[in-house]
């Protein structure tokens, strides 16, 4: 590290008088380690002025939309007649899809659930911590178990006839065997980066390209009946 | 003009009255900034000083500082179209046309609301994936993630339980829908139906029950986690602005 | 050129304006002329443009309805009917004092208020009590129909009566 201090470290038994505080700083586990100092500036002005402005453009836009946008309102409420097709606000349509395939207890509790908790756990688990490639070791063996846990999924949502979330895994697979393939010495900057990727990195943007193909496909290409339409046609 | 504005400015800050509220006093010193943020009960929550690279747009797109924007016009817009809204059946349904005909604003307002309450599920589901993404979620921040996904989930139903307050076809059908999903769970499904509308159908009480909660108890709800959000920001060491040498770095990865 | 400028903002105070201060100017002004808006707009947004209210207009019928020389309460719009000789008048029957309703004593022949003890002759005026003003005339006429119309909202000063 730096130059050795001319003074002693030791420890006094009376811990109000020398606290003390032992950090066991393990490879690659914690953010802050390698930078010794920091340009700081004041919260004030500096932090608040800018989060000023951004929220001042936000509301700008925001202002323009309303001005330019109505928001929808159909008739009043009636319990005798559902409108065809009836869809859930657009944050829900990718749930809504989903449940056009499971059960209501598998779409509707099952899979939101186990969203929500994989999403809580994710700092807990020391290979999401961890900034290292999938590949860097045991690469072999790792890229036999994705292709098995892939095919799985891939045979699980066939049997089930969802052929809209076959495509984003396969998709999410290909680049998977394409970053096992390369090394952090390929020819392309793109393999490199793809290598250098980590287990998270892959489950999330796997989880990002079904969300936004799942809600993509009950936006506009879901009409009456729930049944199948092209945008493009109707 | 003898005396610009700032001197004015300066001196009235200088006043008894105003040392009297604020206690930081003229001055653009470092000591004096800092006094701002300290000596305020709301602004202590964030921490005197920030690391500088943290606010590069391109470290956060600032995604946290837009979503808590967004909120904050919601609560105004909120605030205001509760004065012309009856939650009763069907009330709140020509209350919907009087905003939309003959309450002045009342369209700009309504719109605004909407609007915005669709920018707030985009904004922090973004946020989400950014601080994934550039791994701000590692510890010692993994509590601060937690408090964030229950943010994510105060947000959805917010926006849930506002959806129906229109009392129109979407709104109606698009509740009936959720309630039953809901009450596909497992042993309690019924249960917390019958709890969540008030009774076995979407009518009164549960326009009720969603007003509450959509006005009264989530925003509550999410103001307590907002702070503790902020307050762990604060004392997790301030907002991850990503380690400008890391063992990736060196190994050529980006 | 450095020179320049450095002039230029150490003179802004006396003649014209540097950049800076132009643009303080600038700021505060739009943001007041926003805050402007903000009020104009708010105070427009706060007070109703409708009221689901009933209406002030009330019909009290046909004028035989009314025995002569009497005086009738009718509560659920709070005034009172009055016929005399010379003919029909309508009062308040909204007690001045704080708004309590009031009867007609007819064994007394006063207007008496049970909150706090204010008493009117039939005309309206005080004969004592806390109340500061008499009770107020009503806007009158006849409809087309025939019917006595009463505006509540529309008080009259001068003792007009309405000839049938």
């Amino acid at each position: 590290m730096s130059d050795p201090k001319d003074f002693t470290a030791g420890f006094d038994s009376n811990a109000r008088k020398a606290p003390v505080r032992v950090a066991f700083i393990t490879r690659r586990t914690s953010p802050q380690v390698k930078v010794a100092d920091e340009d700081q500036v004041m919260t004030h002005p500096g932090v608040f002025f800018r989060v000023a402005v951004a929220v001042e453009l936000l509301t700008i836009a925001l202002v323009a939309l309303a001005l330019a946008w109505d928001a929808p309102l159909e008739g009043l409420a009636d319990p005798m007649h559902t409108p065809n097709p009836a869809k859930a606000p657009w944050y829900f349509l990718g749930l809504q899809e989903l449940l056009h395939y499971f059960p209501p207890v598998v779409a509707g509790v099952l899979i939101p659930t186990l969203v929500v908790i994989g999403l809580i756990v994710i700092p807990y688990f020391n290979i999401n911590i961890q900034a290292e490639s999938l590949w860097a070791r045991d690469g072999a063996r790792r890229l036999r178990i994705v292709a098995v846990v892939a095919l799985a999924l891939c045979v699980f949502l066939a049997v089930f006839d969802v052929w809209v979330a076959l495509v984003p895994t396969v998709v999410i697979a290909a680049f998977m065997f394409v970053a096992a393939r390369s090394s952090a010495q390929s020819a392309s900057r793109m393999r490199r980066w793809l290598y250098s990727k980590t287990l998270s990195f892959w489950i999330m943007t796997w989880f990002l390209a079904e969300a936004a193909v799942l809600t993509a496909i009950g936006t506009f290409f879901r009409g009456p009946g729930w049944s199948w339409v092209w945008p493009w046609r109707s | 003009m003898a005396k610009s504005l700032t001197t004015y400015l300066d001196d009235l800050r200088d006043s008894r009255v105003w040392r009297s509220i604020f206690r930081s006093g003229p001055g653009q010193s470092n000591l004096h900034h800092a006094l701002v943020v300290q000596s305020n009960v709301f602004l202590h929550l964030f921490s005197v000083k920030a690391r500088k690279r943290v606010l590069d747009f391109s470290v956060t797109w600032y995604l946290g500082a837009l979503t808590f924007g967004s909120f904050l016009v919601l609560v105004i817009t909120g605030v205001l179209l509760m004065l012309y809204y009856h939650p009763s059946v069907p009330l709140a349904y020509t209350d919907m046309k009087d905003l939309q005909f003959v309450v002045s604003s009342g369209v700009f307002l309504r719109n605004l609301h909407r609007w915005s309450a669709h920018a707030m599920v985009l904004l922090v589901f973004a946020h989400m994936f950014k601080v994934f993404y550039r791994g701000a979620y590692r510890p010692p921040r993994e509590f601060n993630w937690v408090i964030g996904v229950v943010l994510l989930l105060i947000t959805l139903f917010l926006s849930y339980t506002g959806y129906l307050l229109p009392w129109d076809q979407l709104a109606f059908w698009a509740v009936t829908v959720g309630s039953n999903i809901a009450s596909a769970v497992p042993v309690f499904g019924r249960h917390i139906r019958f709890l969540m509308l008030g009774g076995n159908l979407v009518n009164a009480n549960a326009l009720l029950r969603f007003y509450v909660l959509h006005c009264m108890i989530l925003p509550l709800t999410a103001i307590f986690f907002i702070a503790i959000h902020f307050w762990r920001i604060r004392k997790d060491g301030g907002l991850y602005a990503g380690a400008p040498t890391t063992v990736a770095e060196k190994e050529g990865e980006r | 050129m450095a020179d320049e400028t450095k002039k230029e903002k150490s003179d802004g105070g006396e003649e014209g304006l540097d950049r800076r201060q132009f643009f303080v100017r600038v700021g505060l002004g739009s943001l007041a002329v926003a805050g402007l808006g903000t009020a104009v707009f708010g105070y427009q947004f706060l007070s109703p443009n409708v009221l689901y209210e009933p209406s002030p207009i009330v019909n009290a019928g046909k004028p035989g309805g009314y025995p002569p020389d009497s005086v009738t309460l009718d509560p659920a719009t709070g005034i009172f009917v009055v016929r005399e000789a010379e003919g029909f008048f309508a009062l308040s029957a909204v007690c001045t004092h704080l708004g309590c309703l009031t009867a007609w004593k007819p064994e007394l022949g006063i207007i008496a208020c049970p909150c706090h003890g204010s008493k009117f002759n039939r005309d309206g005026t005080k004969i004592t009590g806390p109340a500061p003003r008499p009770l107020p005339w009503l806007r009158m006429w006849l409809s087309d129909e025939g019917d006595l119309m009463v505006d509540r909202s529309n008080l009259i000063a001068a003792r007009e009566f309405v000839r049938i």
